[in-house]
C-alpha cells in the first residue's frame, strides 16, 4: 500500500494519507504514547444536498433527509450499531451539519472490531416503513429541543435573512412537516447517489497503526463504483434578504447575532489562506485584546458570550458576531460601525502580530486531542485544505496581506441583524 | 505516559505534578475549595473573574488579554463549580509548551509566573479592589446568571435540586443568587480574596513536560506554613416521605421532566464505583435501561438520562418530553428503575456498562485538562485513585452489589417544566 506522510516541521507531528483500493480516502494520525482512538467516518453530504442530479435524474429531497439518514444508519437487519458497540466498549456518536454527516467512536480497547461495526454501519443500510415512522418520534423531540434553544434559533434566522436561495436557510434537522414525508425509498436514494467512498473520508487519530486500519478496510470494505452525483444549488444573489430579523422566546436575557455573507461565498470557497487570514483578523479585530472588546465591555454592552466566528462552505461564507446583552441593537450597531472601519482601515499591526501568535498556538493545540485532529482533518479535506498548512499560512503571514483579505471578502453593508427578545409580560 | 507525583505543601495545600511529554500544551491551576455557603458563595465567584481581569503587573482587561495572546494564545479559564457541599474557585493557565513557539519564546515560565501574579498579587486601588473592575465582572456575572433561564434543560434539573436541598447548602448553586452577586463591593470582595487563600483546602497542579518546579516555587512562598481544614464530607439526606410533585409552564416546545431520587453515598472506593456504576446502568449510556425503553422502543424522547453523585447521594433522571406524554415518560422511566430493583439485569448490560465506564476512565488520560480535573475529584477521597485503578474496580463491581445498591434509590421529587408551545416571532 502507497502511503503519503504529511509531516509538520513545526510540531514533529505527522499522518498518513492513504487512497484505498475501494475509493475511500483515509487519514491516520497516530500519536504515540495515546491511550484511546478516535475514528470519524464522514461523507461529504449534509443538509445543503437536498437538490441533485444522478444518473440523468433531478430530484429534490425533503428538509432534514441527510440528518434523518444519520439517525436511521445506525440500525441495521441484525440490530442497532450501540449495542454493537456496548461490546467494544466504545463511545459512538453521529452528527450532521451543513455540509457532512459523520459517523464516530472513541475508545481505548478493541479498535479493530470497533472499526467492523463502524464500516458495517455505513455499509449496510437497512429502512423499512416500520423503521423509518419509528424515528419520527425522536428526531420530532430532538427538532423541538432545537426550537427552544436561543442560540440555535438565532443562527438560523440569521441564516434565513442572509441567504434567498441557499440551502443553509434551512434548519439541518428539517421540520415536523418536512421530515413526515421521508420514506424509506428516499433514504435509499440519498444514500445510493452520496455514501459512495470516492465521496467519504475516514480519519483515525490517536493510538492508531495504518497497518491495522488498512488490513481491516480490505477485509471489510467492498470497492465503490464511480461518483457521479452532481449537488444542483440555485443562484444566491450577492444582496441579503434583509438587514433585521426578530424572534420572541422564552429568555431572560436578549441575544444577537449579526452576520456578515462574504462576498465570495455565492461562487467558491475561500482558499486555504483566507481563511487562515480571517481567524487572525478577527482575533485581532474582536478578541479579548482588541479595541472593540474593550470598547463593547465597557459600555456594558457584552459579557462573556461574546464570540465570533465564520463558517464556509460550498456557495456559503459567513463572519458571525453573537452575545447576550439586555441592548442588543446597540451592541450590534457598535460592532458595524467597528467593521465599516476595519474595511476602510485594516488592524493595527502591534495587535495583528499579538493575533497571529494566538492563532498559531490554537493551531498548535488542534493536535493534543484525537477528536479534534480527526475533526480538523475531516473539514479541511472537505474543503480542499491541508491541515498542517494553516500553521505555515499563520507563521508568514504579512500584514498587508492580512488587510488586503478582509478587505477583499468582507462587505460591511451585506449584513443581517438577528435578535431574540424575551416575551413580553 | 503521565508520572504523577502528588506533595503537601502544608496540611490542605496539596501539589500535584502531572509530568507527561505527549502533549504540546501545558496546564498549571489553582483549586480553591470551601464549603458552599450562601453569604461567601457569590463574592468568591465574582472574584475567579475579576482576579483572571487583571493583575498588578497587567492592570486592566486589554493588556492582561495581548499578554495572553503574545504568549501564543495562553488563555486562563477561571471556573466556579459545585461538588457536593462544596464551592471550588479554579484558575487555570494554559499554554503551547516553549519548543513549538516560533521564535523560542519562554511560554510556560511565564505562565507559571502570571497564574502567581493573579492569585496573590492582584491589582488594588487603596488597598481594595478597584470599583471599575468589579462593577464590570458584576454586571457580567449578574446576566450569566439570568442567562441560565435561557437553558431549559439545565434549568429544569436546577429547579428541581432547588426543591430537594432546600434546606441543605448544595442548594445554594455554585455562584449563589444573582441578587447577592449585585449587592457586592470592592471590599467584600477584598475579604473574601483574604480568607480564600487563608483558609480554603488548596489543590495545585502543574500537567505537561516542563519542570514541575516552575509553577511548586512560585506556589510555596505564600501557603507554606499556611494549615487549613481539611474537611471533605457533605450531607446526605434521606428521600422526602412524600414525594414532591412541582411543575412550572414554560411557553416552550418540549417539556422537561426531572425526576429526583436520593440514594446511599458509599465512602469506600469498591462502593462508590459501584453506586456511579448503577447511574451508567440506568441511563447513562446508549444501551442503558433508559435510553434502550423509554427512548428507542417507546420513543419517548431524545434524551433520558440518569446521573448518581455519590458523594451527595442523589440521582436524577432528566428528560426532554412532549407535555401530552410527560405522564407516560414518568411510568416509564418508574418501571425501568422497578426493573432493575427487581434484579433485572443482564451479563450483557452489566459488561456493556463496565466497558463503557472504562472507556470513559482510560481516555482521561489523553487530556490534560480531563487529569486535572480527574484528579481535583478524587482529592475528596481519602485516598486518591488514578483512572488505571478506577478501572480495575469498576471490572470487579458485582451484580448483586448493582442491585442491591439500586434498591437504596428512594424517589423524592418530580419536577416538570410544561411547554405551552413556542415560537412567537
Amino acid at each position: 500500500m502507497n502511503y503519503t506522510i504529511r509531516k509538520s516541521d513545526r510540531t514533529g507531528d505527522q499522518y498518513y494519507e492513504i487512497h484505498h483500493p475501494s475509493g475511500l480516502t483515509v487519514l491516520v494520525y497516530p500519536k504515540e504514547g495515546f491511550t484511546s482512538t478516535y475514528a470519524l467516518f464522514a461523507a461529504n453530504f449534509g443538509s445543503i444536498c437536498n437538490r441533485f442530479v444522478r444518473d440523468g435524474r433531478e430530484i429534490t429531497v425533503p428538509d432534514g433527509t441527510a440528518h434523518y439518514l444519520e439517525h436511521k444508519l445506525f440500525e441495521s437487519e441484525d440490530g442497532d450499531a450501540f449495542s454493537k458497540y456496548a461490546k467494544t466498549g466504545a463511545s459512538a456518536n453521529a452528527f450532521t451539519s451543513f455540509d457532512m454527516t459523520g459517523y464516530l467512536f472513541q475508545c481505548s480497547d478493541k479498535f479493530a472490531e470497533s472499526l467492523e461495526i463502524l464500516i458495517d454501519l455505513i455499509q449496510s443500510p437497512y429502512f423499512t416503513p416500520e423503521t423509518v415512522a419509528k424515528e419520527q418520534g425522536i428526531i420530532g423531540q430532538e427538532i423541538k429541543m432545537y426550537q427552544d434553544n436561543p442560540d440555535w434559533c438565532a443562527l438560523m434566522n440569521l441564516l434565513g435573512g442572509l441567504y434567498h436561495n441557499h440551502p443553509i436557510h434551512t434548519d439541518i434537522a428539517g421540520d415536523i412537516q418536512s421530515i413526515a414525508q421521508i420514506t424509506p425509498e428516499i433514504l435509499y436514494e440519498c444514500y445510493n447517489s452520496y455514501y459512495n467512498l470516492h465521496n467519504m473520508l475516514l480519519c483515525v487519530a490517536g493510538k492508531a497503526d495504518p497497518d491495522e486500519v488498512l488490513s481491516i478496510l480490505d477485509e471489510k470494505l467492498k470497492p465503490a463504483g464511480p461518483f457521479t452525483t452532481e449537488t444542483i444549488f440555485p443562484e444566491e444573489p450577492y444582496e441579503v434578504v434583509k438587514h433585521y430579523v426578530e424572534q420572541k422566546m422564552p429568555v431572560a436575557v436578549p441575544s444577537f447575532h449579526l452576520g456578515f455573507k462574504l462576498t465570495k461565498s455565492t461562487t467558491e470557497l475561500p482558499d486555504p489562506k483566507e481563511v487562515s487570514t480571517i481567524s487572525i483578523i478577527l482575533d485581532a479585530f474582536a478578541g479579548s485584546g482588541s479595541k472593540l472588546y474593550r470598547e463593547l465591555t465597557d459600555k456594558g454592552l457584552v459579557n462573556a458570550s461574546f464570540s465570533y466566528d465564520m463558517s464556509e462552505g460550498v456557495g456559503y461564507g459567513v463572519i458571525v458576531f453573537s452575545g447576550e446583552t439586555h441592548k442588543p441593537d446597540e451592541a450590534a450597531g457598535y460592532i458595524l460601525q467597528a467593521v465599516r472601519e476595519l474595511c476602510r482601515e485594516g488592524v493595527p499591526a502591534d495587535l495583528f502580530e499579538e493575533a497571529k501568535r494566538s492563532v498559531y498556538g490554537q493551531a498548535v493545540s488542534v493536535s493534543d486531542h484525537p477528536s479534534s485532529i480527526a475533526s480538523a482533518l475531516a473539514n479541511c479535506f472537505f474543503t480542499g485544505r491541508e491541515m498542517f498548512d494553516s500553521m505555515d499560512v499563520t507563521a508568514s503571514l504579512t500584514l498587508e496581506e492580512a488587510n488586503e483579505v478582509i478587505r477583499h471578502i468582507l462587505d460591511p453593508d451585506n449584513y443581517c441583524l438577528s435578535v431574540i427578545r424575551p416575551l413580553e409580560t | 505516559m503521565s508520572e504523577i507525583n502528588r506533595r503537601e505543601i502544608c496540611e490542605g495545600v496539596s501539589f500535584t505534578a502531572v509530568s507527561d511529554s505527549r502533549f504540546k500544551r501545558e496546564r498549571i491551576s489553582a483549586s480553591l475549595i470551601v464549603p458552599l455557603n450562601k453569604d461567601t458563595a457569590p463574592a468568591n465567584a465574582l472574584l475567579a473573574n475579576v482576579l483572571t481581569r487583571s493583575c498588578r503587573e497587567y492592570p486592566d482587561l486589554t493588556t492582561m488579554a495581548r499578554k495572553l495572546n503574545s504568549l501564543y494564545g495562553a488563555a486562563l479559564y477561571p471556573s466556579v463549580t459545585r461538588r457536593a457541599d462544596y464551592q471550588i474557585i479554579t484558575i487555570a493557565a494554559s499554554g503551547i509548551a516553549d519548543r513549538y513557539t516560533y521564535d523560542n519564546s519562554l511560554v510556560s515560565a511565564e505562565l507559571a509566573r502570571l497564574l502567581c501574579s493573579i492569585l496573590f498579587d492582584p491589582k488594588l486601588v487603596d488597598g481594595t479592589f478597584c470599583t471599575e473592575d468589579t462593577e464590570q465582572e458584576q454586571r457580567q456575572l449578574v446576566e450569566e446568571l439570568e442567562a441560565e433561564f435561557n437553558d431549559k434543560r439545565n434549568y429544569a434539573i436546577d429547579q428541581c435540586v432547588k426543591v430537594m436541598c432546600a434546606d441543605e447548602p448544595y442548594a445554594i448553586g455554585r455562584c449563589g443568587t444573582k441578587e447577592d452577586v449585585a449587592r457586592l463591593t470592592p471590599d467584600d470582595l477584598f475579604a473574601a480574596w483574604k480568607k480564600l487563600l487563608d483558609t480554603a483546602r488548596v489543590e495545585l497542579f502543574m500537567l505537561g513536560s516542563t519542570d514541575p518546579a516552575q509553577a511548586y516555587d512560585g506556589f510555596v512562598p505564600y501557603f507554606k506554613d499556611k494549615p487549613r481544614s481539611t474537611d471533605k464530607k457533605s450531607i446526605v439526606r434521606a428521600a422526602a416521605p412524600q414525594v414532591r410533585r412541582v411543575e412550572e409552564t414554560d411557553q416552550i416546545s418540549q417539556s422537561k421532566l426531572v425526576m429526583g431520587y436520593r440514594c446511599v453515598r458509599r465512602d469506600d472506593d469498591y462502593g462508590s464505583v459501584a453506586n456511579y456504576m448503577t447511574g451508567v446502568v440506568l441511563g447513562g449510556t446508549p444501551i442503558s435501561k433508559l435510553f434502550v425503553n423509554v427512548r428507542e422502543k417507546q420513543s419517548l424522547c431524545y434524551y433520558c438520562s440518569a446521573s448518581l453523585a455519590n458523594n451527595k447521594g442523589l440521582l436524577l433522571i432528566d428528560s426532554g418530553v412532549e407535555t401530552d406524554q410527560i405522564e407516560k415518560a414518568e411510568k416509564g422511566i418508574s418501571e425501568q428503575l422497578s426493573l432493575l430493583q427487581n434484579g433485572e439485569l443482564s451479563d450483557e448490560e452489566l459488561t456493556a456498562a463496565k466497558l463503557s465506564v472504562k472507556n470513559m476512565y482510560m481516555s482521561k488520560l489523553d487530556s490534560l485538562s480531563s487529569l486535572q480535573s480527574h484528579y481535583l475529584a478524587e482529592s475528596f477521597h481519602e485516598k486518591p485513585l488514578s483512572p488505571e485503578e478506577l478501572c480495575s474496580i469498576a471490572e470487579s463491581v458485582k451484580k448483586e452489589d448493582i442491585i442491591a445498591l439500586s434498591n437504596e434509590i428512594k424517589q423524592d421529587t418530580v419536577f416538570s417544566l410544561k411547554g405551552t408551545g413556542g415560537e412567537e416571532s
